[in-house]
């Protein structure tokens, strides 16, 4: 039983980081294809503190958010001299790196590739109730970056995003929207961070690897892009897909590469012939 | 001369070598994002595919070498060019934009990357047995294979020059690339052009293939590894000139891959990167722009 749980937590998780990709690539035209570095930024800033040097777990929170939203700023300073494509291949590249910079230089804990050991509050302890609190830190972050979409900030990025001319006449600097949304959508995925790094109890640099960046754009291309319900929907679905496998009883060396197959599939049958996804609200066309 | 530069000259003479491997791929990305604006990712797989070809006919059928790669050279023509036929056709006949074809292309690389990791479970597979002649100068030893690699490069490079400048096909590739609107309203002939700057980009990138898989071995991402390199090289260059822009590009990245990879293979993708951000913050358009 508490396998579900634990199933039900990544799938928040998960929810949170395609929302915080949807934001940028759905939202605001910038097309993320590393999202999971925030994420790993927000998971080691977290346990760092927590097993390093003692900080309350409740107290890394909110530091690994804005340590997070800082990174990502500073990342995307130089990311945003770049077109749609390039873009796209050098967040990818930033993934890259930063799991290859975790490996050599990132702490461990003596013996081993990683970090373990977190000291969380009691009730976070069992995994309903683990569950219970990534739940509703989920859905007040769904709830928070609804609220920033449906604003004026959200009205003028989605304006930049379908035309960047316009919003500029106007008297709208698209610099500024990109960098705001960018830098918020790298806290969400800072949180998320945080509470993979409890939910698993183990990580290391192999927990971030350009893999996971992948599966999110399956998530969100299925579920659709500039779209709430459809950032839930994407991990929701696949996620249970995948688990669905494990329990049909595949070994993992071949649940692998069937998963990433469909996935790659999925990613092609989109494109042929429904490139919105489920529940989207907009596709790239040029 | 003392012995740290003797090593430090074979680690050069390595990334030449590694350059014309860059040099081969980046050509072929560079004319198909030039000519057509497609952002090609699945070129790894093409490259990959490739390395395949050969390792399977050589290892397993016990084939000669050459032949062995001319077949795996022209299956990769093949893929890359059914890849264009069979896939970013259709998404564009459907209405997509060069952003499906991206995403199509990134989903191709994914299937196949996880196709061979399950048939080969991931291991290094590497074509050759044995290791390779040595040529010696002075005190100074260099792989003959590397001295050859440089040669057949160049070689290709050149043809390849000449195919761009000076035929018909060439001429239209560079209309294309100019003015592509404009290119159709002269009347020049847009599928054939595919058909050519695809089936020739691929073979490039097969040749690339072969000789990696012969010599340091190929892994199932190896491709989209070396496509990032590859962007980089690209990035460097600068699309005002694509022969010169790949070729500088690549022998800049072959040189600093081969040296960190030398000092600490961890630190390559480092390095890369590090490259691009620099190049991205002071050089924008490119070294040559």
């Amino acid at each position: 039983m508490d396998y579900y749980f634990f199933v039900m937590t990544v799938i928040c998780i998960w929810i949170m980081v395609s929302l915080a990709t949807n934001m940028v690539i759905g939202y605001a035209g910038l097309f993320s294809m590393g999202h999971v570095t925030y994420m790993a930024v927000g998971a080691y800033t977290s346990a760092v503190l927590n097993i390093l040097y003692g900080v309350n777990y409740m107290v890394t929170i909110p530091i690994a958010i804005l340590a997070t939203a800082v990174f990502a700023f500073l990342t995307y300073l130089p990311l945003m001299r770049l077109a749609a494509f390039p873009f796209g291949l050098a967040t990818l590249g930033m993934n890259v790196v930063i799991v290859d910079l975790i490996h050599i230089a990132a702490p461990r804990v003596p013996g081993s590739e990683g970090l373990f050991g977190m000291k969380t509050p009691e009730f976070m302890a069992s995994g309903p109730w683990r569950f219970v609190f990534v739940a509703v830190l989920t859905v007040l972050c769904v709830a928070l970056v609804r609220h920033v979409l449906n604003s004026p900030f959200g009205r003028t990025l989605r304006a930049i995003r379908d035309k960047p001319e316009a919003a500029e006449a106007a008297g709208k600097d698209p610099r500024w929207y990109r960098t705001v949304i960018w830098t918020l959508s790298g806290a969400v995925a800072g949180l998320a961070g945080a509470l993979y790094a409890t939910t698993l109890f183990y990580i290391d640099p192999t927990v971030f690897v350009v893999a996971f960046s992948f599966n999110v754009l399956v998530y969100i291309g299925v579920g659709g892009l500039a779209s709430i319900l459809g950032s839930v929907l994407g991990p929701l679905l696949l996620i249970t897909f995948s688990e669905s496998l494990r329990f049909a009883g595949l070994p993992s060396d071949i649940s692998g590469p069937v998963q990433q197959i469909v996935y790659g599939a999925l990613l092609i049958v989109l494109m042929m012939f429904r490139r919105r996804g489920l529940v989207g609200n907009y596709e790239f066309k040029d | 001369m003392g012995a740290s530069v003797m090593i430090w000259f074979q680690v050069l003479a390595s990334g030449l070598s590694l350059s014309g491997y860059y040099a081969l791929l980046s050509l072929g990305f560079a004319l198909i994002f030039s000519t057509f604006n497609i952002f090609h990712i699945a070129h790894a797989a093409v490259f990959g595919a490739a390395g395949y070809i050969f390792f399977g006919l050589t290892r397993s059928l016990a084939w000669n070498p050459w032949a062995a790669g001319t077949v795996a050279v022209l299956g990769a023509a093949v893929f890359g060019w059914f890849i264009d036929l069979l896939l970013y056709r259709p998404i564009l006949r459907r209405g997509g934009g060069m952003f499906s074809v991206f995403i199509a292309s990134l989903g191709l690389t994914l299937i196949f990357e996880a196709v061979v990791l399950a048939l080969t479970g991931g291991s290094l597979s590497v074509a050759r047995e044995g290791a390779l002649q040595l040529v010696e100068f002075g005190s100074v030893a260099i792989r003959l294979y590397d001295i050859a690699i440089v040669l057949i490069v160049g070689v290709l490079y050149g043809l390849a020059y000449l195919w761009v400048m000076r035929t018909r096909t060439g001429m239209a590739i560079r209309a294309l690339s100019n003015n592509e609107g404009l290119a159709r309203v002269v009347g020049v002939n847009t599928m054939r052009t595919r058909h050519s700057v695809f089936l020739v980009a691929s073979a490039l990138a097969g040749v690339a293939g072969v000789f990696t898989a012969f010599d340091s071995g190929i892994t199932p991402t190896a491709g989209t590894q070396v496509l990032f390199i590859i962007f980089v090289a690209v990035l460097v260059g600068g699309s005002v000139n694509i022969f010169l822009g790949a070729l500088v590009g690549s022998l800049l990245m072959g040189i600093v891959t081969a040296v960190a990879g030398f000092i600490n293979p961890q630190w390559v993708s480092v390095c890369v990167f590090g490259i691009l951000i620099l190049l991205l913050i002071f050089r924008p358009r490119g070294l040559l722009a």
